[in-house]
């Protein structure tokens, strides 16, 4: 038990959050040098069991949350996965299941519809599969993720294909957008990756160039207007060539809570690389207590935290300063305007460190691996 | 400089003029010569260019305007008298601003991020028509080597800059969506500015032009520098308009642009009373108790529905048609079978649109 905080003022308290980010695991298969995960993997030994996500669970849709993303690592690679997804449907809590396809999940994926599961989004490293399978580190994963697709669409489905795009399979954009008309998905996402975790280290080696990266757009709006009513296409711009940061998880505390495989409950994935948070468990709070008093979703939530330029910016409200841990990452500061924003004075410093890594060779890939200590000079120092 | 400019009123006798006829005879020079009877600058203001190509204007300008002060300072270092200097370095202020983030330049920067543009690129100047450099580049070489008087007489093309401006702003704003006020921010300013800098210099031109050429000489100086704004415009109209030969390096629509997601496309599907219309798998519609109403769940997106959206989906099973939802929400509400049906017909194109309906 923590020490006891002051409740927070009305004004801090943000309604219900609509979204639960249960990372049920962190084994997984696929070994993407890109992954979201933090960098220290948590074991299957110290992973929740059952019973607790049970219960986080029904606290979740008594608190408001009406999505429910099962994700990991793998999330199929739990025991206990069809029996989490039929607490979803019985709870009304819609369930997306974010998955490899590879591993157990093909054999699971029967069951999982039997009790109701809503939507299956499914990753795809790249479309030749060669290519795909350096990308994710393991042999033989893109047929059966081919396997897989077919098997959701089959099922009646809906399934949702998501591809992170970097400088290795940013060629390969026109493919995906053909891939997934062919496996019959109804949405598909071009997500250019995001630099946090595995990506952040692994930066130099993903980070496409300013042309590539506009290529890309182009491509996929030709694609919609081609494809209306067939196939919607999702577009995650690169924030080190956007203008505006994105609203990160809807803003810090306002819609989304992310459970981690040990029940650590973050405001958003990469929370854990801020320093000096206090973040609180399942297994000592309930997740009403954790939205409405752990100062760790008190620490940025709304606007009172912010600095120049957010603080008198007339988007403070839209993007809610960008992201606190790409700030944290890139200038040092998490209370700082991410310098994604073109009104960050690090913002053109950002784009030229992303302009420069683009034009070198790539390094290799450092592969995402429970117990990897991972070495690299960006998490020594904030580069900007 | 050795190309000569002719007079332009050829057929005026070389006589001295008096300071009135001098300044009707430079206005002349407008009237007939200013850039706002450009065919571009008439297809600019009636909305007839696409985006690329008011991209492609905004972008060529721009070095224009990042000239202008290099330009005044030129002149400025020729002013031997501190109370000249004092009234033309407000030029350099305006254009310069007196810190980052103000100023002329900075107010044209936003009109080129404004449509689109990416900062560091319009500043890199590297997509700009050599042909726009060259006479920018002809402006601020004309200015260092005349005389002072013709130096002045040049920059009086300001004579004649509202008209364009006005007609330039209300012409942008009533044609193109993708303009608003702000990104015109720029020619605000000029509107008060550009009269004030005339006045004086028509008022040095005319008392400095004291002889038959010299008088011609600061017409000839105004008639050139209307050729350089016009040749901005030639060239503009020739990579960008027709026959739309664009030099190798100039900017190719598409290049410099800030990454953006664009609008989410449109699909239009129609219902009419036989349709059959269906919730797909992964579309549910549910009661939210911690909100209080009802609530499409759908892939990766809620959306919210109004009562009359929630009365019909609550009907919507996969067996009745849109005439069977009409009838029955025409018993509850004593109302029109026809008239609800008129209205629901719409509602369940715009679920479907959104992908969420099926039939």
């Amino acid at each position: 038990m923590n020490a006891p905080t002051p409740a927070p003022s009305p004004s801090q308290v943000s309604p219900a959050p609509v979204g639960l980010l249960a990372e049920l695991t962190h084994r997984c298969p696929l070994r993407c040098p890109y992954c979201s995960n933090p960098l220290e993997l948590d074991r299957r030994s110290g992973e929740l069991d059952t019973a607790t996500w049970l219960r986080v669970l029904t606290e979740a849709a008594g608190l408001g949350v009406l999505h429910v993303h099962l994700s990991g690592g793998e999330p199929t690679a739990r025991n206990d996965i069809v029996e989490i997804t039929a607490k979803c449907a019985e709870l009304g809590l819609y369930s997306n299941l974010i998955t490899s396809g590879v591993g157990g999940a093909l054999q699971k994926l029967d069951a999982l519809y039997d009790v109701g599961l809503d939507h299956v989004q499914l990753s795809v490293q790249g479309v030749d599969a060669a290519n795909a399978e350096r990308i994710g580190g393991l042999k033989n994963a893109q047929p059966q993720k081919m396997q897989f697709a077919a098997r959701v669409t089959e099922l009646g489905l809906p399934l949702t294909l998501n591809s992170v795009i970097h400088r290795g399979n940013i060629h390969e954009v026109p493919g995906f957008i053909d891939l997934a008309v062919k496996l019959g998905a109804k949405r598909l996402e071009v997500a250019h990756t995001q630099y946090y975790g595995w990506a952040y280290v692994n930066r130099a080696a993903l980070m496409p160039d300013k042309a590539q990266v506009d290529q890309s757009i182009r491509i996929v709006e030709e694609a919609r207007e081609r494809l209306k009513g067939e196939l919607v296409i999702d577009l995650v711009v690169p924030d080190y060539y956007a203008k505006y940061p994105k609203a990160c998880a809807g803003g810090w505390g306002r819609k989304l809570m992310n459970v981690t495989p040990q029940g650590k409950v973050l405001p958003c994935h990469a929370a854990e690389t801020i320093p000096g948070l206090e973040f609180w468990y399942v297994v000592d709070h309930s997740l009403s207590e954790i939205w409405t008093q752990s100062p760790a979703f008190a620490a940025y939530r709304g606007t009172d935290w912010m600095q120049e330029p957010c603080r008198s910016c007339d988007r403070r409200e839209k993007d809610w300063g960008g992201c606190r841990c790409q700030a944290m990452a890139l200038a040092g500061d998490a209370k700082a305007t991410d310098p994604a924003c073109s009104l960050s004075p690090l913002h053109s410093k950002m784009r030229e460190l992303a302009g420069q890594e683009a034009a070198e060779t790539p390094p290799d890939y450092i592969y995402r691996a429970i117990g990897t200590n991972v070495q690299n000079p960006l998490l020594e120092k904030a580069p900007l | 400089m050795t190309a000569q400019f002719p007079p332009p009123v050829a057929d005026v006798e070389q006589r001295l003029l008096s300071p009135d006829e001098l300044e009707a005879a430079l206005r002349d020079i407008g009237a007939r010569r200013y850039h706002n009877l450009h065919p571009f600058h008439q297809l600019l203001h009636d909305g007839k260019l696409n985006k690329d190509q008011v991209r492609a204007w905004a972008l060529n300008r721009y070095y224009y305007q990042a000239m202008i002060p290099v330009k005044d300072a030129v002149v400025l270092a020729r002013m031997q008298e501190a109370e000249l200097r004092r009234i033309w370095r407000q030029r350099i202020v305006d254009h310069d601003g007196d810190g980052p983030g103000d100023g002329g330049i900075e107010r044209w920067l936003k009109l080129a991020e404004g449509v689109g543009f990416e900062r560091d690129y319009v500043l890199s100047t590297k997509g700009i028509l050599t042909a726009t450099k060259f006479s920018v580049d002809a402006y601020v070489h004309f200015v260092s080597e005349k005389p002072l008087m013709e130096a002045i007489a040049s920059s009086l093309t300001e004579m004649f800059s509202p008209t364009i401006i006005s007609e330039r702003v209300s012409g942008m704003l009533k044609n193109y969506d993708f303009i608003t006020k702000d990104t015109l921010a720029y020619f605000e300013k000029r509107l008060t500015q550009a009269p004030r800098d005339a006045d004086f210099a028509l008022d040095y031109v005319k008392r400095h032009a004291t002889t038959p050429d010299l008088q011609r000489k600061a017409m000839a100086a105004l008639t050139f520098k209307c050729t350089v704004l016009w040749t901005q415009l030639d060239a503009l109209y020739f990579a960008y308009v027709a026959p739309g030969m664009i030099p190798p390096d100039a900017w190719q629509p598409g290049e410099g642009l800030v990454a953006q997601a664009p609008a989410p496309a449109v699909r239009s599907v129609a219902f009419a009373g036989g349709d059959v219309p269906r919730l797909p798998r992964g579309v549910r519609l549910r009661f939210d108790d911690v909100r209080g109403k009802h609530v499409l769940l759908a892939p990766e997106r809620t959306f919210d529905l109004d009562d009359n959206a929630v009365a019909v989906l609550q009907l919507v099973d996969g067996q009745r048609s849109v005439s069977d939802i009409a009838g029955r929400l025409a018993e509850t509400y004593a109302a029109d079978r026809s008239v609800i049906e008129a209205d629901i017909c719409p509602m369940l194109a715009d679920l479907a649109q959104k992908r969420v309906l099926e039939r």
